[in-house]
């Protein structure tokens, strides 16, 4: 087995915490090595500037679910037993390449949703422990938004200039104004002029498949070059197997294996961001005599609690044309009216709700398919030009996402009949969206149902109820109680504390708000804690 | 030979028969009648090169396609008990059916939707302003803060 020079940080996966934590511990001066099992993607490659790319988006190449595209890289995931598909992207930069690049931070009352209303868990930590961070990764994932949100406590500003709302946000913000509803122009991790690698956004509205143009918030191209610039060095096609520990119970470095052949990767200090189901099930792989039930799970807890973070859809028909598809695709407005607990609406905690740009001819076209009411009116045939023309261009899209409470038995566990291409265990995801959940999604879309309508909408109708966001989270509970959660308020494993777990996993609770803001300042959290404590981390010498 | 007989196709694209391409077409103006200033599918290529380029992207329909084209009988009939009983299979169809034409430049010129791709659209300067103008968050920030902060114990 090959064995490469130890390294301070080794990081198994190059998503959005990996190399939130890789750019700023390389620039620290830490020798950083960061295994990732896919591979770079090229711009060029992206389906966003050509015809066919509706098409594409959902073709082997480039679908969001891992199974569909089965690349060498991608590993199977069991959904016998789950309600929803799992969406990931596995590569350099992880799922911001395929995310709309939303960049939405938790209220405070995320951080305490036991005291303030009775369920779930605290976090051990608070809004304000992470506000530092949330605004320094808002800088390395050029942030455009508006200051002044009476939404959030004052502070943390985003660092550049918002996007226009356009005219999908200005004819929604009207109808909310008459409503008396919250609702701020939206923010993203897509810059509204050039900032360091990224360049300025062209709204091609196509961020869902790829940004073309280099502008959105891509960790490949915001932080990865970064990080190698400091001397981080990348692998890519390297999939770990298993991490390894010494006998006095520290990480040592990791298994994995690249072009087929087995290597070992030894490091100091160990860092997982391999997502909200590849974390639990590398930690599962890396069982042991001294960890039978997998690493880090002495608490049982690893791979449990999933939320996935179900999303509904409601769209609107309006007589002017609205250039519905002009991007930034993420969020031209947010309304967060509807996102603390009111306990008269039959549901604890809420929903945040962003207006998306709707995209091409063909999702409009599925839309009419799918939609509830809709797919049994007349479409195909005579109707089909006719119900083309009023729509495209014509519509404004709500995207409700709900706050999906952590379950015991939502889970991931490994799956040793469906394997990767090197032979390792599949994830099996065991989930069933919470009767809680539902009750967030029916009311929010009922609500924003009645905002298309004070918006002067002539048609409005449900196209998704309850549909996986691609948010992968609480897999790897993050508490300060050993016995209930698997990492401690800065992500470092209770049973390995040389061990830490830097991304969605670690989600004491879902939130209601889109992940990867929250993702990015935990990462850089753990990281900065990294630095201030290097004298006193134990490490392996092994 | 000379150079206008030579048909250049995409590497590997799957290439339908005339047969094939005859019954695709019948199939698909039933599922795109045209109107509204739009043609019908056959009137937009569909059973000829845009069909093609999305075998091309989507060989994972490529089946689909061939499956529905083999079902004899009235074609209105067969669409119709596809869609009462594969429901599946008919989606697939005619959302390959609907991706073909709506590839189609002219078609989508006529929808209204810009370009043959998705088209670059910087945002002028002091856009985003002009749309904010007229006091529009006003009223959201004279309402106050709907926050609740974190407890202090």
């Amino acid at each position: 087995m090959g064995t490469a020079p130890t390294a301070d940080i080794l990081i198994v996966g190059a998503g959005a915490s990996g190399a939130t934590a890789a750019k700023h511990l390389a620039s620290e001066g830490f020798s950083v090595v960061v295994l990732d099992q896919g591979s770079w993607t090229s711009a060029s490659d992206l389906p966003g500037d050509k015809p066919e790319y509706e098409l594409m988006w959902g073709n082997h190449l480039w679908h969001p679910d891992p199974n569909m595209r089965s690349r060498p890289e991608d590993y199977p995931t069991n959904l016998d037993d789950s309600e929803q598909p799992v969406y990931m992207y596995n590569g350099m930069g992880g799922s911001t390449v395929f995310f709309a690049g939303v960049w939405s931070r938790p209220m405070p009352s995320d951080f305490r949703v036991k005291t303030m209303d009775g369920v779930a868990d605290d976090w051990p930590i608070s809004y304000e422990d992470l506000l530092p961070f949330y605004e320094a990764t808002d800088f390395d994932m050029g942030v455009s938004g508006l200051g002044g949100n009476p939404a959030y406590p004052p502070g943390g500003d985003p660092p550049l200039p918002a996007h226009p709302i356009h005219l999908t946000g200005r004819r929604m913000a009207e109808g909310l104004n008459r409503l008396g509803w919250h609702w701020w122009p939206g923010y993203s991790a897509i810059p509204s002029r050039a900032h360091k690698n990224q360049a300025q956004c062209e709204r091609l509205g196509v961020c869902r498949t790829g940004c073309v143009v280099g502008a959105k918030g891509s960790a490949d191209v915001t932080l990865l070059p970064e990080a190698m610039q400091h001397g981080a060095r990348l692998e890519a096609g390297a999939r770990v197997s298993q991490i390894t520990v010494d006998e006095h119970g520290l990480a040592s470095g990791a298994v994995y294996f690249q072009d087929g052949v087995e290597k070992f990767q030894p490091a100091k200090v160990v860092l997982v961001g391999a997502n909200g189901i590849g974390t639990p099930r590398l930690l599962l792989m890396s069982e042991s005599a001294r960890h039978p039930n997998g690493l880090a799970n002495s608490s049982d807890l690893v791979g449990r609690r999933l939320m996935l973070h179900p999303f509904g859809s409601v769209i609107g028909l309006y007589d002017d044309d609205l250039e519905d598809w002009v991007g930034p695709a993420g969020t031209q407005i947010e309304c967060m009216e509807f996102y603390e607990t009111d306990l008269s609406r039959g549901f604890v905690r809420g929903s945040k709700w962003h207006v998306m740009g709707t995209g091409g001819p063909l999702e409009m076209a599925t839309r009419w398919h799918i939609g509830e009411g809709v797919s049994e009116e007349p479409f195909w045939g005579e109707q089909f030009t006719a119900k083309m023309k009023q729509a495209v261009g014509h519509s404004v899209d709500w995207i409700v996402h709900a706050e999906d409470l952590p379950e015991e038995h939502n889970r991931v566990t490994l799956d040793h009949e469906k394997t990767d291409s090197d032979g390792l265990p599949g994830a099996k995801i065991t989930y069933k969206t919470s009767d809680n959940t539902h009750r967030i999604l029916d009311f929010g879309l009922n609500r924003a149902l009645e905002a298309h309508e004070a918006a002067g909408a002539t048609k409005a109708w449900i196209t998704f109820r309850n549909f996986s966001s691609g948010h992968n989270l609480g897999t790897a509970k993050m508490g300060d109680d050993p016995e209930t959660s698997v990492v401690n308020r800065w992500g470092q494993a209770h049973d390995v504390p040389n061990l830490y777990v830097i991304d969605g996993s670690v989600f004491t609770t879902s939130t209601a708000t889109n992940p990867t803001a929250t993702i990015c300042a935990l990462a850089r959290r753990t990281a900065a804690y990294l630095v201030e404590n290097r004298r006193e981390q134990k490490v392996s010498t092994a | 030979m000379s150079i206008t007989d030579v048909t250049i196709q995409p590497a590997s694209a799957p290439v339908l028969s005339e047969e094939q391409r005859a019954r695709l077409a019948v199939l698909a103006d039933l599922l795109i009648s045209g109107g509204a200033g739009l043609p019908s599918a056959s009137g937009a290529e569909v059973p000829t090169q845009w069909i093609d380029r999305v075998l091309a992207v989507r060989a994972d329909l490529d089946a689909t396609v061939r499956a529905v084209l083999d079902l004899e009988g009235d074609p209105g009939e067969v669409l119709a008990g596809l869609r009462a009983e594969s429901p599946e299979l008919f989606g697939a169809f005619a959302m390959a059916v609907a991706g073909a034409y709506l590839i189609n430049p002219r078609v989508r010129r006529g929808l209204g939707y810009p370009g043959p791709a998705p088209m670059k659209n910087p945002a002028l300067p002091g856009e985003a302003e002009a749309y904010l103008e007229g006091g529009i968050l006003d009223v959201v920030v004279a309402r106050g803060p709907i926050y609740r902060p974190t407890p202090t114990s």
